[in-house]
């Protein structure tokens, strides 16, 4: 058998670039297409006057709601839940007292990792960043979804909350995740 | 060098990404991998045993396989990520997470698979030199690649607890392990392979349309897997009934690919076997092969047969040197096909090779007759 030779002419090199330039595209053409269909639409949401959150193209107001206050996005069956309360913690209590308050009276059966990922929005605020799988509702409807807690210095804590039915989340976690690092806390 | 490069980074990733499975379900993810190498062993047997004449080189077949496992998992679990948000933001989530199997990953991850093959091919051309070569690369490739998505689907899909692991076992090994990855590669594999052998044969654009044709029956090979069409698997498991009408299901989705599958390595067999004939007949009465060699040479049956009763006779060891003969004898074909003329050094030299061992062979007690009757011709 012959030992095995590398390329050395630049024709020999071409279709070597070009099997680079196929993975490249294959890869991180998705993001960059995604990313080029994903703009603003309408007006940024406010929740109490704490935060603001610009809707991207697709996304709509879906209502209001108290205690605590918040507003919904949707997006077909992906949906983003983001409420502000006065919080004095950091990002990662906040998160755990979202999950004890708003969280687990809906659900029958909830999971939460115990991974948490610490984050940096745009405005350079920390956040922390927690998954959960659960049955909700009369129905048990499965849901996953993904919580950012997020606190600013003035006291406001903001979670954003994006969930949809099992399978959903994966598919809106990126306008969820751009959506969330954009807000602006007061 | 970008073969390398991509399997090391990957590399960091992919381990990463095991620590997670572990730490998820240690006893799972073990039971796991447990389970995956009783599949993987046989398989990786089955492929290499495929190519009867050349055994391709250990190096490459790894290498192969670890680009399927290592680089083509990680990479599509990214691309699959990228594009599934196209799909989602031209036709809404739940579009995507219904259709994004169907429209998006089956490509996705045939690309990603087929450049592994591809780098191979440019890395050592010379060892791609028929289609078989391709389909043992390929079939790697889509192997490794299979069982790491395996140990995924084990872990988060199946829920990781033994009872899941072993029914993920059954609906995706036991039931689903003769279709899949390993075929898809497989075909595009032989595309490649096609391509770069036959340079000297066939001309580009007919080379190109058979290439694109093996990857393209790859490619709707796995997009009918993941679609609806033909979808006959049981929506929920209840009784043994439900868990029969699993393997009918897959069987039902995959039996055609591999049908198709079969008959191409088939074709590609008697390609060989006439390429060998054709390239050692002429070496008959040379030192380096009779003609009752070269007849025991070109039929798999009586090669078992020659090495069976050799063994009765003479034992392991011999069976070891006469299995050497004949390996080297096809050697003697591939060195006669890259020879410039018939007076090659390289010639003459594989010639006494194959008489050293047939005198080796000769001089093992026992052995004799055997290598009296493959050798008095």
């Amino acid at each position: 058998m012959s030992a095995p030779k590398l390329p050395r002419s630049g024709a020999a090199l071409l279709p070597t670039v070009v099997v680079a330039v196929t993975i490249g595209a294959v890869v991180f053409g998705g993001y960059a297409v995604g990313g080029a269909l994903s703009r603003p639409a309408g007006p940024p949401v406010g929740v109490a006057g704490a935060v603001a959150i610009q809707p991207l193209s697709g996304w709509e107001p879906a209502g209001r709601f108290d205690e605590p206050a918040g507003v919904r996005l949707t997006r077909g069956a992906g949906n983003l839940d983001v409420v502000a309360v006065p919080f004095t913690g950091d990002a990662e209590a906040l998160a755990g007292e979202y999950v004890r308050t708003v969280l687990e009276p809906g659900a029958e059966r909830l999971s939460v990792s115990r991974r948490v990922e610490h984050v940096r929005t745009a405005s350079g605020l920390p956040g922390a960043r927690i998954a959960y799988v659960g049955l909700f509702g009369r129905a048990l409807t499965p849901i996953e979804g993904e919580i950012t807690a997020i606190v600013s210095p003035s006291g406001v804590g903001v979670v954003t909350d994006g969930w949809g039915p099992e399978g959903v989340l994966r598919y809106i976690r990126g306008d969820v995740r751009a959506m969330t690092d954009a807000a602006e806390v007061a | 060098m970008l073969f390398a490069s991509i399997l090391i980074v990957t590399g960091f990733l992919a381990v990463e990404q095991q620590e997670v499975f572990r730490e998820l379900s240690p006893s799972g993810w073990a039971l796991s991998w447990a389970l995956l190498a009783l599949y993987v062993l046989p398989v990786v047997l089955l492929i290499y045993v495929l190519d009867l004449y050349e055994r391709e080189p250990v190096s490459l077949m790894v290498g192969a396989f670890l680009w399927g496992a290592v680089a083509a998992t990680t990479l599509a679990a990214y691309a699959n990520e990228g594009w599934g948000l196209v799909v989602a933001r031209l036709g809404g989530p739940e579009f995507a997470s219904r259709w994004t199997a169907v429209l998006t990953a089956p490509l996705v991850e045939e690309v990603l698979k087929l450049s592994g093959v591809v780098l191979l091919a440019l890395i050592a051309t010379d060892e791609f030199d028929d289609v078989l070569d391709g389909l043992v690369y390929g079939a790697l490739c889509g192997l490794g690649f299979a069982v790491v998505e395996d140990v995924f689907y084990f872990v988060s899909v199946f829920g990781g607890t033994p009872t899941g692991v072993l029914a993920g076992f059954w609906v995706r090994v036991l039931s689903s392990g003769l279709y899949g990855h390993v075929l898809y590669t497989g075909l595009a594999g032989m595309g490649v392979a096609y391509f770069v052998s036959r340079r000297d044969e066939e001309p580009f654009g007919r080379r190109l349309a058979v290439a694109v044709g093996l990857v393209a029956a790859g490619l709707a090979g796995h997009v009918l897997w993941n679609s609806p069409l033909l979808d006959t698997f049981p929506s929920r498991v209840d009784d043994v009934g439900d868990l029969l009408q699993i393997p009918l299901a897959a069987a039902l989705k995959g039996l055609p690919l591999l049908a198709f599958v079969v008959v191409l390595v088939r074709l590609a067999r008697r390609r060989e076997r006439m390429w060998l004939g054709s390239a050692l007949r002429s070496e008959v009465g040379s030192e380096g092969l009779t003609a009752v060699e070269l007849s025991v040479l070109l039929d798999p049956v009586a090669r078992r047969r020659s090495r069976r009763d050799m063994r009765r006779r003479a034992g392991d060891r011999a069976v070891r040197v006469l299995r050497r003969l004949q390996r080297e004898q096809v050697n003697l074909a591939m060195v006669r096909a890259r020879a410039t003329d018939e007076d090659d050094p390289a010639i003459a030299a594989q010639r006494a090779y194959c008489r050293s061992l047939r005198d080796a062979l000769a001089a093992i007690p026992g052995a004799a007759p055997a290598a009296h009757d493959s050798a008095s011709g």
